[in-house]
């Protein structure tokens, strides 16, 4: 089985990937309407979006990203896994009902449609949509690239693919991505992601098993390795310290609650009371799935202390170089078909909302209506916004590394400073004024923007993400209990009641 | 009723926030301690090490452990914030009270265990990590579990009543009756 290992890894892929085709050309024939393409009709079950929820959140960042980090820097980024199951549960309390009883009152598809039933504001919605567009352009590229570079690894391992190039493994995985996103809209994406985070719910515990065998003495013979070589890096705080742990605490715990290709999935289920079923299963899902990046993490770096293992050019590597070393055949095909799933769900969920802020939310904010035949257009931009975020990628690579990189930091960070007060906050508090949404958002947008263009840093490692959340926090209430009010509508006032 | 009990709680969120924001203004002041986040590792390019530990906690320690604290509270009473005011009753409040408990413990678990090892240079080992490290990876996963048992055992008492459902349904079907 050895010999084929690259067949079979090759294989494992190739069959995620026609299952994705199938699965779009499936729920093409459930798309009939912008409604059904955005949040799918709001008729999904527990099961689908307690996975799709799980299996967006971690990203390729955290298959390859997460162990890289552990490599890299020791424990510190286990605050991000362990804070995750808080993150989830502060976003069921604070967001998961009321989203979806306004989604059901005002017809709502998009997440900047429910900000603007709530604060009866445009400038509030286009604010939303513009940060959303950012956010996703940045995301979406950095997963597009990652798909390719891992696509280019595997392929260049097999005697036919040797010399295959990066583009074409960007047009390849973009082409896979852009037809089921556009065939079946949401509907395709929430039903692969179904299978997506079952597959990474497997990948994540098979790893877990996998890599407490590698040394003799499981993982604390690793971990007592790495102690001995530099204490610290195995200490809660890891290498990174503790101003950098506690921002990644505060941003990935509270943040969670303000990811808009996230929240937009709680808008979907067929049923409000489906949420108490919904929670547990998103955090049970994602504690597996997760346990790939502590254990690969952990066991890379004190298999390099150890000196087993040469060291690594790039900590990214940490992964694939793990799944080549101490996995069998089967196993990495599955990890790999895994990775595929985490990096897909992430991106279609993102253009998914990226396209709705642009053919929807857009428009309405400045034109005051929605465009006609919504669907249609809807495929049209998920399309071109898939292939702008590949050529965008493929620029980046080639030509300037730095626009992603700055466009990344409209990611999460982000997206958790200026949406977490407006919404998770703003949709339980009667009191809160769209001038604090706009101050809290433009605050977000600044100080973030600001940080990266100019390049600023702040003393001890701490995170410019973790100074604007707290400062678009505090200004969001601050501003709020200042500025005078607007009375609700009748109906948003009253489910603010229950 | 419920918009002034709500009111008040908006003045604690906001308390905390602004003691949060403090206490990151105090470290943006605080006495630089040379590798606070971390330096290169002396043979392995693609790694980096921590150091010396006790050097790096001498000034920013205690607003560390006043930071995680304050951002407990402030995730349980965000959380309560979640849930309408008055469906927060007594036995809602033990529950949370008892959530920001257990948080409290892990804090100080974790905290006051690295603090032991720096002192000490030892450390024992529970499920594979160092204790204090074991504390903060599977204490800090374990905090959310009390949170997530009141949404989900309590979902029919503090967040979706059977008069909630009610509530909500007719307030479709009068909005459908006037469009």
């Amino acid at each position: 089985m050895e010999g084929f290992r690259q067949e079979i890894i090759v294989g494992a892929v190739l069959l995620y990937m026609v299952f994705c085709v199938v699965t779009g050309i499936w729920a093409m024939r459930r798309t009939h309407n912008a409604s059904d393409f955005f949040i799918a009709g709001r008729g999904l079950g527990p099961i689908v979006i307690a996975l799709a929820l799980f299996s967006s959140t971690l990203s390729g960042f955290g298959f390859v990203g997460g162990p890289g980090l552990v490599y890299s820097i020791g424990v510190s980024s286990f605050w991000i896994v362990a804070v995750s199951s808080t993150g989830y549960a502060l976003a069921f309390f604070l967001v998961a009902k009321r989203i979806r009883m306004i989604a059901e009152m005002r017809d709502c598809i998009s997440l900047p449609d429910v900000v603007a039933a709530r604060y009866k504001s445009q400038t509030v919605r286009l604010l939303i949509a513009i940060t959303i567009v950012l956010g996703v352009m940045g995301y979406l590229a950095t997963q597009i690239l990652a798909m390719a570079v891992v696509m280019q690894a595997i392929l260049s391992g097999t005697e036919m693919f040797a010399s295959i190039g990066l583009v074409t493994c960007v047009i390849i995985s973009s082409a896979v991505l852009i037809f089921y996103c556009v065939s079946g809209g949401i509907i395709a994406s929430v039903y692969t992601d179904l299978v997506q985070g079952a597959i990474m719910i497997v990948a994540g515990t098979l790893i877990l098993v996998t890599a407490t065998s590698v040394f003799e003495g499981g993982m604390q013979e690793a971990t007592s390795i790495i102690v001995a070589d530099d204490s610290e890096s195995m200490m809660p705080f890891g290498a990174a310290g503790i101003i950098a742990s506690m921002g990644w605490f505060f941003v990935f715990g509270l943040g969670l609650a303000g990811q808009p290709h996230l929240i937009t999935k709680m808008m979907m289920n067929k049923k409000i009371s489906d949420n108490r079923t919904i929670l547990p299963m998103s955090v049970i899902g994602y504690l597996m799935a997760a346990l790939l990046w502590v254990s690969i993490g952990v066991i890379m770096r004190a298999a390099v202390i150890d000196g087993r293992i040469a060291p690594l050019a790039l900590p990214d590597d940490a992964a694939s170089v793990f799944l080549s070393v101490f996995t069998n055949p089967l196993l990495a095909g599955v990890v790999f078909a895994g990775l595929f799933a985490a990096i897909m769900s992430t991106s279609d969920a993102f253009l998914n909302i990226g396209t709705a802020a642009i053919i929807h939310d857009i428009p309405k904010a400045i034109r005051g209506k929605s465009i006609q035949n919504e669907l249609f257009w809807a495929r049209l931009v998920t399309a071109l916004l898939a292939a702008v975020a590949a050529a965008f990628a493929l620029y980046s690579h080639y030509q300037d590394a730095t626009l992603v990189a700055l466009l990344g930091a409209f990611g999460w960070g982000t997206f958790a400073a200026s949406i977490f007060p407006v919404v998770a906050i703003g949709l339980n508090w009667k009191g809160a004024t769209a001038s604090g949404a706009i101050t809290a958002i433009v605050t977000a947008l600044t100080i973030n923007l600001g940080t990266q263009l100019f390049g600023i840093t702040f003393p001890y490692g701490m995170n410019g993400q973790l100074v604007a959340f707290v400062s678009s926090m505090v200004l969001f209430m601050g501003v709020s209990l200042f500025t005078a009010k607007t009375k609700l509508d009748q109906d948003i006032n009253r489910m603010m009641d229950i | 009723m419920d918009i002034k009990q709500n009111n008040k709680l908006i003045y604690v969120l906001l308390a905390i926030s602004s003691a949060l924001a403090l206490i990151l203004i105090l470290i943006g002041f605080a006495e630089p301690v040379a590798d606070a986040g971390g330096t290169n590792h002396p043979s392995i390019a693609s790694m980096k090490i921590g150091g010396n530990g006790a050097a790096r906690l001498a000034h920013v320690g205690n607003y560390s452990f006043a930071f995680i604290c304050l951002v407990f509270l402030l995730i349980v009473c965000l959380a309560a914030f979640g849930v309408s005011a008055k469906k927060r009753t007594r036995e809602f409040w033990i529950y949370v009270g008892a959530a920001f408990g257990f948080t409290m413990l892990v804090s100080w678990k974790l905290f006051m265990g690295h603090q032991a090892f720096l002192e000490s240079g030892e450390t024992t080992y529970s499920f594979g990590f160092p204790t204090p490290t074991a504390w903060q990876l599977y204490g800090a996963w374990l905090c959310a579990i009390p949170l997530v048992a009141v949404y989900t055992l309590g979902f029919r008492k503090f967040i979706y009543t059977a008069e909630d459902e009610e509530s909500f349904n007719h307030l479709l079907k009068s909005k459908s009756d006037t469009d």
